[in-house]
C-alpha cells in the first residue's frame, strides 16, 4: 500500500441557499475534513439527509464548496482533469435504457478517450468482472436492480480509475446481488484501488471498509480505522471448534477462579440472516 | 491506462469527445423511434400529389397552383416537423439526464460542461438534418415526377389549344420554376437554419428551468415572437425617432440582438411561390443562424458551468 494521497476533504461547508429572500440557506455540510490513501477502502456512513451525497458530490465537481477544497490526487475536484482518475457510481443511477450494456460500456469508454481494440477488451473484461457477459447485448431496460448497479459499477471502472466512488452501491439490490458488489469491492481494494463509499447499510460497510467515518447533520462526528473504533478494549472473544462440555466446564471454572475477570457468555455463535440466506439460496441454485 | 489518461488533453470543444455525445443523442433520438413521422410525411406528400386544385385561375395556372401546393404542404410540414421537434427533443433530454441521474456519470468522466451541452444540440441537429435531408430526398422525387407530368399535359393542352411558341415556353418557364430547383433546396437548408436556432434557444431555457413543459412553452413564444420582433422594432423605432426616446431606441436594439428575426426566413414562403433564393440570401441566413446558434449555446454554458446536481 502506499502512502499517497487519494482523497483531502479540508473543511467542506457546503450552502444550499433558498431563492427566496429571508429564508436562511440550509447547510447540507458543515465543516468536514478527511483523508483517504491510495488503496484503502473508506465508508462514509450517516442517516439520511447527513450529507454524504452532498460530500460527495462536492469531490466530484458536481456541487461548488461554499468553503473549504476537496482534491483527488493533489488535483483539484473542481478542475476537469481531476476527474480522469475517477470513477463514479451514483445512488440508484437509470443510465441510457435505449443502449445495451456493452453499447453503455462503449459509450464511457469513448467519453474517456478509449478507441479501438483497447476499449472493446475493456468492455469485455469489465462485463466479465461485473458476470454481465451473458447480457452484454440486452438493452438496459430488461436489467434487473442489481444488474443495473453492476452495469455502473462497470462504467465506473471503465478507464481503470484509481479512485472509485459509490454513493450507495448495494441500496435496493437483492441479498445475493448485494454479496456480488461487495465482493467486487474487495477484489477491487486487492488490486489496490482506492474506493469511497457512503452507506447506510451498516454491516456491509463494516465488512469492507478499512476506514471509517461518521457523519451526522452534516458533520463528521466520528472518524478512524474500523478495527480501532469498532473493537471493545476490556473484552476478548476466543472462538473454538468441536469444544467438549468438559473442556467448556474447564474454562469456566479457571476464569472463576481469576478474581479480575468476569465470564460474560458461552454458547453458539450465530450466522447472520444474510449468510442463511446466500447458502440456502446457493443450494437451491445446484 | 491510467497514467495514459492523465496525460489526455481535457480542453473544451474536444471535437471526438462531442462526436461521442453528439452520436449518443443521435441514436437516443432514433431509437425513440422518431423517424416513424418519416412515414408519416411520405403519406403526406404522397396524398397531397394526388389532390385536386379548385380551378380559380383558370386551366392555364393549373400546373403552377398544382406544384405550388404540393411544396407548401410538404414544407409547411418540414417547418413543423422540425420546429416542435427541435423544440421538444432538446427540452426533454437535458432534464431527463438530470432526472436520471446519468448526467452525473457523464461530468464525472473528464468531460468538460461545454463539450456536454455542444454534443447534446448537435446530435438534436443532426437528427433534424438527417430528416430533413430524407424528407427533401422523397420531396424532391415526388415534384419531380409531378412537374414533368404536368409539363407533358400542360403543354399538349396550350398547342392544342394553338398557343404560339413564345406562350408555350413561357408555360414551360413557369413550370419548372416550380419544380425541384436549387432555390427550393435552399428552402429546405432555411428550414433547418430556422430550427437551429430555435434548438439552442430551447438549449438555454433547458439549462435553468426546471420544467420541461415551461421551456417547451416558451420556447414556442421566442419561435412567435421571432416573427413579430422585426415589425415591432420598427414601430417602436419610428415612435423611439419621432418622441427621441433613447431609452425606446436601446431597448429595441437589445430586443433585436436577443430575439432572432425570423421574418428573414420567409424566402422559403418566396421559394414556394417560385421565386429563386440567391447564394446572397443563403450565406446571410447562414451567418445569422450561426450567430445566433453560438450566442445561445455560449450563453447556456454561462447558465450550466454554474450550475449545481
Amino acid at each position: 500500500m502506499t502512502s499517497e494521497t487519494a482523497v483531502e476533504i479540508r473543511d467542506l461547508v457546503k450552502d444550499f441557499r433558498s431563492p427566496l429572500r429571508g429564508v436562511k440557506a440550509f447547510r447540507a455540510v458543515d465543516g468536514v475534513s478527511l483523508r483517504i490513501q491510495a488503496g484503502e477502502v473508506y465508508g462514509l456512513i450517516g442517516p439520511n439527509g447527513s450529507g454524504k451525497s452532498t460530500t460527495m458530490k462536492a469531490l466530484l465537481g458536481l456541487v461548488a464548496p461554499s468553503s473549504g477544497t476537496c482534491s483527488i490526487f493533489g488535483k483539484d475536484s473542481l478542475k476537469v482533469d481531476s476527474r480522469n482518475d475517477v470513477g463514479f457510481l451514483p445512488e440508484n443511477p437509470y443510465f441510457y435504457k435505449h443502449l445495451t450494456g456493452a453499447e453503455t460500456l462503449r459509450f464511457y469508454g469513448k467519453l474517456c478517450n478509449l478507441r479501438g481494440k483497447l476499449l472493446e477488451n475493456r468492455v469485455t473484461e469489465l462485463l466479465e468482472l461485473v458476470d454481465l457477459t451473458n447480457a452484454r447485448d440486452r438493452r438496459l431496460g430488461g436489467y434487473s436492480k442489481g444488474m443495473l448497479q453492476r452495469i455502473g459499477l462497470a462504467q465506473a471502472m471503465v478507464q481503470d480509475p484509481r479512485l472509485l466512488i459509490l454513493d450507495e452501491p448495494t441500496a435496493g439490490v437483492d441479498p445475493i446481488g448485494s454479496r456480488q458488489i461487495r465482493d467486487l469491492i474487495m477484489t477491487l481494494r486487492d488490486r489496490g484501488i482506492t474506493v469511497f463509499l457512503c452507506s447506510h447499510l451498516l454491516e456491509q460497510v463494516q465488512e469492507v471498509c478499512d476506514h471509517v467515518g461518521i457523519i451526522f447533520q452534516g458533520k463528521m462526528v466520528k472518524e478512524g480505522r474500523l478495527d480501532d473504533l469498532i473493537a471493545i478494549e476490556d473484552q476478548t472473544e476466543v472462538v473454538m471448534k468441536n469444544a467438549s462440555p468438559e473442556l467448556m466446564e474447564k474454562i469456566r471454572t479457571l476464569v472463576e477462579q481469576e478474581e479480575s475477570a468476569t465470564l460474560l457468555r458461552m454458547g453458539k455463535p450465530r450466522t447472520t440472516l444474510e449468510r442463511l440466506f446466500l447458502r440456502e439460496t446457493q443450494i437451491d441454485k445446484k | 491506462m491510467t497514467s495514459q489518461n492523465s496525460k489526455t488533453s481535457n480542453r473544451w470543444l474536444q471535437p471526438r469527445r462531442v462526436t461521442v455525445i453528439a452520436m449518443h443523442t443521435f441514436t437516443q433520438l432514433v431509437r425513440m423511434k422518431v423517424f416513424y413521422f418519416l412515414s408519416v410525411f411520405a403519406l403526406i406528400v404522397i396524398a397531397a400529389n394526388f389532390l385536386d386544385l379548385p380551378q380559380f385561375n383558370g386551366p392555364e395556372a393549373i400546373g403552377v397552383g398544382e406544384l405550388q401546393m404540393l411544396k407548401s404542404t410538404c414544407m409547411g410540414v418540414m417547418k413543423l416537423f422540425a420546429v416542435v421537434f427541435v423544440i421538444a427533443a432538446t427540452a426533454l433530454l437535458l432534464p431527463k439526464d438530470v432526472e436520471d441521474r446519468t448526467l452525473y456519470t457523464i461530468l464525472a468522466k473528464p468531460v468538460p460542461r461545454l463539450d456536454y451541452l455542444v454534443g447534446k444540440i448537435a446530435g438534436v441537429l443532426l437528427l433534424v438534418f438527417v430528416s430533413l435531408l430524407l424528407m427533401d430526398l422523397l420531396m424532391t422525387v415526388v415534384l419531380s415526377f409531378r412537374t414533368n407530368h404536368l409539363l407533358v399535359d400542360q403543354l399538349s393542352w396550350a398547342e392544342a389549344r394553338g398557343w404560339t411558341q413564345e406562350a408555350i415556353d413561357s408555360e414551360r418557364r413557369d413550370i419548372i420554376a416550380q419544380g425541384p430547383t436549387w432555390s427550393f433546396q435552399g428552402a429546405v437548408f432555411a428550414i433547418f437554419l430556422q430550427s437551429a436556432i430555435i434548438g439552442a434557444v430551447a438549449l438555454l431555457l433547458s439549462t435553468f428551468s426546471t420544467s420541461t413543459l415551461f421551456t417547451i412553452i416558451l420556447s414556442f413564444l421566442i419561435y412567435l415572437i421571432g416573427h413579430f420582433q422585426a415589425d415591432a422594432a420598427d414601430y417602436y423605432k419610428a415612435t423611439a425617432e419621432a418622441g427621441s426616446n433613447a431609452f425606446t431606441t436601446t431597448m429595441t436594439k437589445l430586443l433585436s440582438l436577443i430575439f432572432p428575426n425570423f421574418q428573414l426566413f420567409n424566402v422559403i414562403d418566396a421559394v414556394i411561390e417560385g421565386i429563386p433564393m440567391t447564394m446572397n440570401a443563403i450565406i446571410s441566413l447562414t451567418g445569422l443562424s450561426l450567430f445566433y446558434v453560438v450566442l445561445y449555446t455560449m450563453l447556456s454554458w454561462f447558465v450550466f458551468s454554474d450550475k449545481e446536481f
